[in-house]
């Protein structure tokens, strides 16, 4: 039978430096690279609109500093911060 | 003639509203089977032609990730939907247009409605609903679910879907980019050749590029699966290699793509600037300071109110019940009949339906949180902690709920998506102390640590949130490891509820807990009451009634005693008595030993009813050894021995089984103050002393009693939400394991260190 192995598609920013949704303050814009994490993971974010070029507000954090709020395609959602910080993203104004 | 309607809808986009508009209040809700997946179904008549409603689940896309997903795909899959009603909320069309294009593809006879047109307009959209139609190739009708405006409308399209031929055939195809397409037809020609599942061919083919199990397990059975699966395998690595993505999230870009371009061209965004209102709301509900109190004030409210106002209807049902009883002992001559009916069915049945009150205020306190929306933020607010046992932010209400009643929180932990977060949430609110616990801890505390009652008492409920927390720790990494889903958490708009919701929603749980329970709390007080009643005859070692005549002559012929020694002081005294002023009766020192001799009667007649007491209660506890619930827990005292309980402990808390409050009436048959105990009682408080209980055990009896499984009708919820029996065989193994190995604990090394002896 057929193997479906695929290469998997990591982040392709290695580079430690990178910008992440996680490290977007309350009020701040950004604008998606690159989803990183599981399969699935990506893939829920994906068919919940968070597609590469998507842009992203990041609304509020919770009163314990987890999850954070986005806003995203007109609505509002709520990621970890562990999740978020899997997202790549950069800052637009 | 009746046709099948499927309802379908991303979660919150007013798919209940709808069904219920549609349907009224002739509904049925029961689960998917081999899920917990709620299954909703009702019907209604147009045109003289009835329609069978089915709300599924609550979906983003029909990936098969989920339950909720797999139910939906295998039903519409399946064929057994004539018209799948897409419910679309035309505030957040972008997103749930996703699932549309799915749906789309499924090619079933499509109905599209856009939900919410009022927060659409609010917030300045403007929607070409003609175009949509012709570019999504169906009918699309805008709604108002919670005003009802547009159902007449969507019902007479959903007529002509289902009866005309026609409007069935006009479905378009999602179109992907080129690359994709080629591939795509590639499939789709090698699968219609090998005529494997003809219906939804593309269908097929685009789900094999997403590399989707379902369909892969599918092909794999025809004749030519081989082959397809190797062209399947070819096309992916294509695609992966052009777009440097994985296929599924090719196409899924790609149906955004198709949705952003629907969109231009039929929606205009009015440049006015519209009010968020739910995040003007936002702004104080999850402030960073204010969040949390709110929210503890919010709870704080949710139990006062429960509790409060449902203690009011709460002591009419009780005096009901007591009137009931009485009416009923009056009527019925003292038959073995009557005391099944009374003592057996109304007592044991009414120790839960007096809950009722409770359990409906929590219920509809718990629908207005749902139906307005605060629920998400509380699982926003919350998520840091639950996320701590590995769970959801929402699985903080259910177990709040735990401390008011077990049965209640472990239905609410329907408000949890994932069957893994429900059974873990399941499995440790057991652990969180109901209210039904606490006369037992009122009553055993108070007879043993009369100073800190108060601290034993909370210091139960603390090790309830304990067990509760370190066994969430360990079965999220054992036996529910790693099945955990990312926390993508949508936040929706806040809406005023409406009270028809609100009945509905509190009718519906409301009438699952009293179906449900009655049937196990009616068998389960009726077998106690059997092993209570029978045998009718006991043989006693000892004659009390012997005893107690010798007893109440001993203590007659003392008073007797007493009178002819008073009247003996007094002759003497009399004799002794010259004053003629004052009558002798009059005089201080007749006065004085009058006194005296009132004090002594007292003392003595007291001494009496003690003794009498005394005599009756080791009666009635010889009577209940040999009663077959007796000879049970004579059965069980070798296994509750090293706990240091006796058969009487053993007894209670096999009845405590049933429901926990039962163990204070228990204890007070074992001691025999009647049945009519409140946790106040002497009785039972100087029977449990006399009975040779130390303070070390009785701290030992409320740890068990805190950990072991709650009571029957918590056992029923847990197989009804689990769905299955070894969950709540293992729930039930569990407990009682903690609960034993605690209490051991508690009176090993309490014996060995000496305390509290
Ligand atoms: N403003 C507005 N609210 C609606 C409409 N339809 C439903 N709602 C509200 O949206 C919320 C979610 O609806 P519900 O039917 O429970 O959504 P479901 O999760 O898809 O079943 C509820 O508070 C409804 O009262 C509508 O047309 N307009």
């Amino acid at each position: 039978m057929f193997n479906f192995k695929r290469p998997r598609h990591k982040l392709h920013i290695s580079d430690e430096n990178d910008l992440r949704l996680s490290d977007l303050k309350p009020g701040e814009k950004g604008r998606i690279i690159e989803i990183g994490g599981s399969e699935n993971f990506r893939h829920r974010l994906i068919e919940m609109g968070l597609t590469r070029d998507a842009e992203i507000w990041v609304d509020k954090y919770a009163p314990l500093r987890d999850p954070m709020e986005l806003i995203v395609k007109g609505y509002h959602l709520s990621l970890r911060g562990m999740d978020a910080q899997k997202i790549a993203v950069e800052r637009i104004a | 003639m009746n046709f099948n309607i499927a309802i379908a809808g991303n979660p919150n986009c007013g798919k209940t509203t709808i069904f219920n508009a549609l349907t009224g209040a002739k509904q049925r809700v029961g689960n998917w089977p081999g899920v917990t997946v709620e299954k909703k179904s009702g019907h209604y008549n147009h045109a003289d032609i009835k329609f069978d409603v089915i709300d599924l689940p609550g979906t983003y896309s029909l990936a098969a990730f989920s339950a909720e997903e797999t139910v939906v795909r295998q039903y519409l899959e399946n064929d057994e939907a004539d018209v799948v009603v897409n419910i679309i909320d035309a505030s957040n069309l972008e997103r749930n247009l996703f699932l549309t294009t799915q749906l789309i593809e499924l090619g079933k006879p499509l109905v599209l409605v856009l939900n919410m047109m009022d927060m659409a307009h609010e917030k300045g959209l403007q929607i070409d609903v003609d175009t949509l139609a012709t570019l999504l190739g169906a009918p699309v009708v805008p709604v108002v679910g919670r005003t009802g405006e547009g159902i007449d409308l969507l019902k007479e399209k959903i007529l002509r879907v289902s009866t005309e031929i026609s409007m069935k055939a006009r479905s378009i195809d999602i179109s992907y980019p080129r690359d994709i397409e080629i591939e795509i037809e590639k499939l789709h020609q090698l699968i219609q050749e090998n005529d494997v599942n003809d219906k939804h061919s593309r269908w097929t083919s685009i789900k094999l590029l997403e590399s989707d199990k379902q369909s892969r397990d599918e092909v794999r059975l025809h004749n030519n699966g081989t082959d397809i699966l190797g062209q399947a395998k070819v096309s992916i690595d294509k695609i992966e290699g052009l777009f440097k993505d994985t296929g599924r999230a090719v196409i899924s870009l790609a149906r955004y793509g198709f949705i952003q371009g629907a969109l231009r061209e039929c929606v205009v965004e009015s440049l006015v600037d519209s009010v968020d209102y739910s995040r003007q709301i936002d702004r104080v509900l999850t402030n960073r300071w204010l969040g949390l109190p709110i929210f503890g004030l919010f709870m704080w409210l949710m139990f006062k109110l429960t509790y409060d106002i449902g203690s009011i209807p709460m002591d009419w049902i009780d005096t009901g019940l007591v009137a009931l009883m009485n009416f009923i002992s009056d009527l019925l001559p003292d038959s073995m009949f009557a005391s099944l009916l009374v003592d057996g069915v109304i007592g044991g049945v009414g120790a839960i339906a007096v809950f009722l009150p409770n359990i409906f205020i929590l219920f509809s306190i718990i629908a207005v949180l749902e139906d307005s929306g605060y629920m998400a933020r509380v699982a926003f607010i919350m998520d840091r902690v639950m996320h701590n046992i590995g769970l959801h932010g929402k699985a903080f209400i259910p177990m709040i709920m735990g401390f008011g009643c077990n049965v209640p929180a472990i239905m609410g932990t329907r408000i949890l998506e994932s069957r893994r977060d429900r059974i873990l949430t399941v499995l440790i609110n057991p652990f969180m102390s109901c209210s039904a616990r606490l006369p037992v801890y009122v009553l055993v505390a108070g007879a043993f640590f009369p100073e800190n009652a108060a601290t034993v008492i909370f210091s139960m409920y603390i090790l309830g949130i304990i067990a509760a927390i370190g066994s969430g720790k360990l079965f999220s990494r054992t036996i529910l490891k790693g099945m955990s889903k990312p926390f993508v958490l949508e936040l929706p708009p806040y809406q005023r509820p409406t009270l028809r919701s609100l009945i509905l929603h509190t009718w519906e749980r409301g009438y699952l807990f009293i179906q449900k329970m009655g049937t196990v709390i009616l068998v389960g007080s009726v077998i106690i009451w059997v092993l209570g009643y029978f045998p009718t005859e006991v043989e006693l070692d000892r004659d009390y009634g012997v005893e107690r005549t010798t007893l109440t002559q001993h203590y007659d012929s003392g008073l007797m005693d007493l009178e002819s020694k008073f009247k003996k002081s007094v002759e003497k005294d009399r004799s002794g008595y010259h004053s003629e002023m004052i009558a002798y009766e009059s005089s201080s020192s007749y006065l004085e030993l009058h006194e005296q001799l009132e004090l002594l009667k007292d003392e003595l007649s007291s001494e009496k009813s003690k003794q009498l007491y005394n005599l009756r209660q080791q009666e009635i506890g010889d009577i209940t050894e040999q009663k077959w619930i007796g000879r049970v827990g004579k059965i069980f005292e070798p296994i509750v021995r090293p706990l240091g309980f006796t058969w009487r402990e053993s007894v209670a808390l096999i009845t405590g089984f049933v429901a926990k409050e039962i163990v204070v009436s228990t204890y007070g048959v074992l001691f025999g103050v009647g049945e009519d105990v409140d946790e106040g009682s002497r009785g039972v408080i100087s029977g449990l002393r006399s009975s040779g209980m130390t303070p070390l055990v009785a701290l030992s009896f409320l740890v068990f009693t805190l950990l072991y499984t709650p009571c029957l009708a918590t056992v029923a919820a847990i197989k009804r939400e689990t769905g299955t029996w070894a969950y709540t065989l293992f729930s039930i193994a569990y407990s009682l394991g903690l609960a034993y190995s605690l209490a051991f604990a508690v009176t090993y090394f309490g014996r060995m260190f000496n305390w509290l002896s």
